[in-house]
């Protein structure tokens, strides 16, 4: 059946659906963060729309779909309408070299997770076109927040997620993985939890979430960098956000978590890393409802006074680790 | 007004004056080095922790939702709800004789009522209610001398059309028999308060002219 078809198509099935998967994903799990927000706040949360509001992302798609599509007029047009697109590439592309199981893949780098650190930072240059085009003066500050925080975080973030690669001795992802076969690496004596919390934490103020989401603050930026932004721009701008967001669950599920590894035959593995990748999603949202916005400084200094150093020193630390244990 | 007099927070940082000189304020470049001061690792992570363990017993707990129109809670017995005509309970009629009493006590004048003068008794030829308007004040209920005018335990009538909200006779009292009817009426209402004025002022009245 495949020798049938062209080489060039068989190479795009597996982007295809992996593509349309995250699509959906991200999708479904919007109802999962406002269920479990909601929960947290002794709410129910959607609940009308289908049964117990199981349609309700659907539903919000369709609304979004047909909003009207708004261009200021003082805006950068052609800036304007490029963002979301240049914001949306580079959440996608993360998924590109996240194992779901043994080969099973769109593209297993040998070095996947550089690639992965990579990308995921590209999605600065989208935000700031949006905030930049939209000739707004909350979009505009919230792109400079967003651009002054995602330098500060990203260090800590890379140093945070080289630990692993130390501990595994490679920079694929799907190694890492089956390194992590006998002992998870969040489970790795001290290292492993405080580069796991590192991680966290990091990953937090990179996706601009509570408590760092100085970018967003609705109480002073409206929305941030996408206040101007209507129907499908708009649409589009959530799901790379989210996108950005399981993207980096799922790393943190390779990472730290074991990825596929987990009872039962192996092809349940892709549930499992599904799972891990879910409940460290849950963590972020559950970060979101229990603290409110830090300030600017407060963010600034926790970066580089605080986890820089701290991850730096861990990193060396863990080298020193892998290397004394590979002597003995 | 002389400093002295003034609390002992001082308006004025450099005053040589100030009571708090040891202490600096955040105006001056220095921030407090107390035990408890924000920077502490110890107290952020302590705050860290407990802050994430009220969200996560809040997730534990059962949601106090209520789906609204499939279920209603229970409305207290004196609910002040929609207001609505009832008939008398043993006869049957109209229990509204048109006194046009709480026309007359209404505060925001909702209430219209027009008197049709009968044999036995009288009738309301027309009663009309702009509850848009209404404040939901009860003192209709309280003056009305048949318990004719009632409040119900609902307030279930929103609707897109502002007309909807004028009641005229027929739909107050269709609203009477739709909805439970609550605790209060005109005569409850006065049994619960004092005397009359005229028989206080009797009572008042009898030591005064002893005295004199």
């Amino acid at each position: 059946m495949t020798a049938a078809l062209p080489s060039w198509l068989v190479a795009l099935i597996g982007p295809f659906i992996v593509l349309n998967a995250v699509i959906g994903m991200v999708t479904y799990v919007t109802l999962l963060e406002r269920k479990f927000a909601a929960r947290m706040q002794s709410r129910i949360g959607p609940y009308r729309v289908g049964p117990h509001g199981l349609l309700q992302p659907i539903a919000d798609a369709l609304k979004l779909m047909m909003k009207e599509d708004i261009v200021p007029r003082t805006a950068d047009r052609r800036v304007y309408n490029l963002a979301p697109i240049v914001f949306l590439i580079p959440c996608m592309l993360i998924f590109a070299t996240i194992p779901f199981a043994p080969g099973l893949g769109v593209a297993d780098l040998n070095i996947g997770i550089l690639f992965f650190l990579a990308v995921s930072s590209m999605e600065i240059v989208g935000l700031f076109m949006a905030g930049w085009g939209s000739n707004n003066k909350y979009a505009l500050l919230s792109a400079m927040r967003a651009v002054n925080q995602i330098i500060s975080y990203d260090l800590p973030f890379i140093f945070a997620a080289l630990v692993p690669v130390l501990l595994a001795g490679s920079l694929k992802l799907s190694d890492i993985a089956s390194a992590q076969a006998g002992l998870w690496f969040a489970f790795y004596p001290v290292i492993g939890q405080l580069a796991f919390v590192f991680f966290i934490v990091s990953t937090l103020a990179a996706e601009n979430r509570v408590p760092f989401d100085i970018l967003e603050a609705e109480s002073e930026l409206v929305a941030g960098f996408r206040v101007e932004y209507s129907g499908m721009k708009f649409a589009l701008i959530q799901l790379g956000e989210y996108a950005h967001i399981i993207g980096s669950s799922f790393l943190g599920a390779v990472l730290f978590l074991g990825a596929w590894a987990g009872p039962g035959p192996e092809w349940l593995g892709p549930l499992w890393l599904l799972l891990k990748a879910m409940f460290l999603f849950l963590l972020i949202t559950w970060v979101r409802w229990s603290f409110v916005r830090i300030r600017v400084d407060q963010i600034l200094t926790l970066s580089w006074k605080v986890l820089m150093p701290a991850t730096l020193l861990l990193l060396i630390s863990t080298a020193i680790v892998v290397v004394w244990r590979a002597g003995v | 007004m002389s400093n002295a007099t003034l609390p002992t927070r001082p308006i004025n940082p450099t005053s040589p004056t100030s009571p708090g000189g040891s202490e600096r304020t955040r105006a001056t470049g220095t921030t407090p080095t107390r035990a408890a001061s924000p920077t502490n690792p110890v107290t952020i992570v302590r705050a860290v922790a407990k802050a994430m363990w009220v969200t996560l017993v809040n997730l534990f707990r059962k949601p106090i939702t209520v789906h609204y129109p499939d279920q209603e809670r229970t409305y207290p017995d004196r609910y002040r709800g929609l207001l609505a005509l009832v008939y008398e309970k043993d006869t049957g009629e109209e229990a509204c004789i048109g006194c046009r009493l709480c026309e007359y006590v209404c505060p925001p004048a909702v209430i219209k009522v027009e008197m049709l003068k009968s044999e036995k008794r009288n009738y309301a030829k027309s009663f009309s209610l702009e509850l848009y308007a209404c404040e939901f004040c009860e003192l209709c209920v309280q003056v009305c001398p048949t318990d004719a005018i009632v409040m119900m335990k609902s307030f279930d009538l929103a609707t897109a059309d502002r007309r909807e909200m004028l009641l005229d006779k027929d739909r107050l009292h269709a609203i009477g028999l739709q909805y439970q009817q609550s605790w209060a009426t005109g005569n409850l209402l006065r049994a619960m308060q004092g005397p009359p004025k005229m028989a206080r002022a009797e009572e008042h009245a009898k030591p005064a002219g002893s005295d004199a």
